[in-house]
């Protein structure tokens, strides 16, 4: 029923002809005050295929986020290639959406400003984007509360307004960095499934980032590995389980039991 | 660092600059010397300030003193009145309603507006400057003791409860403490109104002292030794509340700074 | 505040105003004070409207209004402008830092003798001294506000396409806002104190020039108390209009 493979460190697993995300041999070193260079990210490779739902969990200070801000155009590799569609990374603007940890909306915005926001950078006149805005806010169930400013909304309200505001960009790519993780277990739980739902509706490539290895499994169709100090890929692994999935499907806590022992060697 | 050195490098190259232009443009010409004095002027002025005095026999130091003496008159009375007060107002939730609204009223009165009220009743003279000094801090350092008794973490209330302190031992193991940060501040602050009331109220009635100094200076033209005493006025300012900041540091090493939030 | 406790505070907040009041006018009539140097309330408002008409109040009132609204808004334009600056262009802020921070520590009305000689003793000198009151204030606030926007905020904007003036004027100053608002709020308050120190000192008209004025052609101290407190309630008063306003600007989405 369940077929989960890894493939040795370091190699993307099975081919993909035109991935829409493609890493080489990337690696990133940052300055550190008193001179020299520390390597958060080495020899990082990497092919997503368009509309694969990949999860990058490890912990605190391995690079995740730094991998991601790489693939957001937020930031640039020191060496290697990173490629979106096939062409270089050369900025935001490229297809990205982000979706931050803390919500990131502008506070003095209402919900749908803040969602119109996304959208400035595309050519459409102003009544198309709050048109879109709207869709968007209904699509994350919070089209009563377009008129609220973010102070006035709960913690998933705020994280949902930032979801759609990503997706009024219409962007290939979902890159999401740890964006539940401010927000309670029950609550975290509920915003899983609405995410699963919303990407349902709207398939893109996501990359998601995650320090819970339930939640990793819950929601991506491949795990990747992330191992601190510096940042290299250790497993990467398919997560051939249909969705919905719960902690008591079997094979669940198969795939739990090897990603932990991942994450701990 | 690089970014302190370049802020300092650039600093000194653009007072450099400005003293230079000056200079220029007094000499060709182009800048009346009354309005601009230069630097060669600015120095001499404050040779003569530190030796001969300006007016005649009053030195530079003789005017620091005076301002300095008065400030602290004022200041000190202010202080021993507003703490101990403060405290109990702050304690008693009733009297802190019934004064609040005259706390606010008399605090925006601006304080120098009392200057010939107080000339009236007390004449021109020093008292005259002290008290008006001393209203100045009251207030400011009044409101500040009030609201740091009355703002205590009530978190730490109840945990001082949970062991069992009441009443007066609570009061002055837990209230106080916590109250000195904000008390602090309020001195901080409450210096700073002091210092610009007497800089005003020297600059009516009297010779001696920095107020009194700037003023002076510009009715005899001499508009160099005014910008000396405001450049004075200015690092006196800094070094006193420097010297306080230094002061919290050292008796409050648990780092209770709320900076400038006092109103 | 619980709605009880409100009035509580209301009522005692009343109470103490007139135990105020009362025991002043009782102090007067008792003859514990002097009556002719320190009258009572009512005989301090009677005699100073019988000494002056209500409109040369009114009229060095809006006189000295006039001075600090404009002195005000020339110093809040300044300071916003040149703090933002400041603080989003790294090499003005060299040239304008420095500059600012040395004539910081120099209280406002050290001025006045430098502002006569600039400007003489006409208008200019007192618009010169309250746009100094308010300048300082507000180009800090406006330089700490533009310089402590959260970095989250930050990315999330260029991770839209914005860059350069555009993340200036659409996430720069709007997130500056609540701090430079409490910089316009502390900015308004000295801008009153000096000006009216100004007029005390060189002015020939203006509630300061009032009061001071009185006081020289030793007329009524009636008039002088009577001028203080309208002093002290316009500042209260404007205060509170300026917190009033700067709720509607910023105040439905500000405030944690």
């Amino acid at each position: 029923m369940s077929k989960a493979e890894a493939g040795p460190v370091g190699a993307p697993l099975p081919t993909i002809t035109s991935p829409m995300i493609d890493i080489r041999n990337a690696r990133k070193s940052f300055d550190v005050r008193g001179g020299g260079k520390t390597l958060v990210l080495d020899d990082i490779s990497l092919s997503i295929a368009p509309n694969q739902f990949v999860s990058v969990v490890g912990r605190s200070g391995c690079g995740k986020t730094t991998l991601l801000n790489i693939i957001a155009g937020l930031d640039a590799a020191s060496s290697g290639e990173v490629l979106i569609a096939g062409r270089r990374i050369v900025g935001p603007g490229q297809g990205q959406g982000v979706v931050f940890q803390q919500h990131a909306l502008f506070p003095w915005l209402t919900a749908q400003e803040n969602v119109a926001f996304g959208a400035r950078s595309l050519p459409l006149t102003k009544s198309e984007k709050t048109k879109r805005a709207c869709e968007l806010l209904e699509l994350v169930g919070l089209e009563a509360s377009a008129g609220k400013y973010p102070r006035e909304m709960s913690g998933g309200m705020q994280q949902r307004v930032a979801i759609a505001r990503a997706l009024a960009l219409d962007p290939d790519i979902l890159l999401m960095d740890e964006p539940f993780g401010a927000l309670d277990e029950l609550t975290r739980i509920e915003m899983q499934q609405e995410l699963l739902r919303i990407w349902e509706a709207r398939r893109k490539t996501v990359v998601f980032i995650t320090h819970s290895i339930s939640e990793a499994l819950t929601l991506s169709d491949r795990v990747v590995l992330l191992a601190p100090h510096p940042g290299r890929i250790a497993r990467d692994i398919v997560i051939d389980l249909p969705r919905p999935r719960l902690r008591t499907d079997q094979g669940f806590n198969a795939l739990y039991e090897q990603i932990w022992s991942g994450l701990s060697s | 660092m690089r970014e302190q050195l370049t802020q300092a490098l650039v600093a000194l190259l653009l007072i450099a600059a400005i003293l230079l232009g000056v200079e220029f443009g007094v000499r060709e010409g182009y800048l009346k010397a009354y309005e601009f004095p230069p630097a060669s002027r600015i120095v001499q002025g404050f040779v003569e300030l530190t030796t001969v005095g300006f007016p005649t026999g009053v030195t530079l130091w003789t005017h620091i003193l005076v301002t300095v003496v008065r400030i602290a008159k004022g200041y000190v009375a202010a202080i021993a009145i507003a703490v101990p007060l403060g405290l109990l107002i702050g304690a008693l939730p009733v009297l802190d309603k019934m004064t609040a609204p005259l706390v606010v009223f008399f605090r925006s009165v601006a304080t120098l507006s009392l200057l010939p009220l107080a000339i009236v009743w007390f004449g021109a003279g020093e008292l005259t400057k002290v008290i008006l000094i001393g209203y100045g801090c009251f207030w400011v350092m009044l409101s500040n003791v009030i609201a740091g008794v009355k703002y205590v973490d009530p978190a730490l209330i109840r945990a001082a409860r949970s062991f069992k302190v009441h009443g007066w031992t609570l009061y002055r193991e837990v209230v106080l403490p916590a109250a000195l940060p904000r008390m602090f501040a309020g001195a901080r602050v409450a210096l700073g109104v002091g210092f610009m009331v007497i800089v005003g109220a020297e600059m009516i009635g009297t010779i001696q002292g920095l107020g009194a100094l700037i003023m002076e200076a510009r009715s005899f033209y001499r508009s160099e030794i005014t910008v000396i005493g405001m450049l004075v006025i200015g690092v006196l300012g800094f070094l006193i509340s420097s010297g306080l900041a230094a002061l919290e540091r050292l008796l409050l090493p648990w780092g209770g700074g709320l900076g400038e939030t006092s109103r | 505040m619980r709605g009880g406790s409100r009035i509580s505070s209301t009522f005692w907040g009343l109470a103490g105003i007139a135990i105020f009041l009362a025991s002043w006018e009782l102090a007067t009539r008792l003859g514990a004070i002097d009556p002719t140097i320190f009258p009572g309330p009512a005989a301090a408002i009677r005699s100073a409207v019988q000494r002056l008409p209500a409109s040369v109040f009114l009229d060095n009132m809006a006189w000295s209004l006039f001075r600090v609204i404009g002195g005000f808004v020339l110093g809040a334009v300044a300071g916003t402008v040149i703090g933002f600056a400041a603080g989003w262009y790294r090499g003005f802020g060299y040239l304008a830092r420095p500059l600012i921070e040395l004539l910081r520590p120099i209280p406002p009305l050290a001025w006045i003798p430098l502002a006569i000689i600039w400007f003489g003793l006409g208008e200019p000198s007192k618009f010169f001294m309250v746009f100094l009151g308010a300048f300082f204030p507000i180009v800090t606030s406006a330089y700490h506000g533009i310089t402590h926007i959260d970095s989250s905020l930050i990315r999330a904007s260029r991770s839209f396409g914005l860059k350069g003036l555009g993340m200036l004027f659409h996430v720069g100053i709007p997130a500056s806002a609540p701090d430079l608002a409490t910089g316009l709020r502390i900015g308004w308050g000295l801008s009153f104190g000096v000006l009216v120190a100004a007029e005390l000192i060189a002015a020939d008209r203006g509630l300061g020039f009032m009061i001071m004025n009185e006081r020289n052609s030793g007329g009524s101290v009636s008039v002088i108390i009577v001028g203080i407190l309208l002093i002290g309630l316009l500042n209260l008063v404007t205060d509170a209009a300026l917190a009033a306003l700067i709720q509607r600007w910023i105040g439905r989405w500000h405030g944690a």
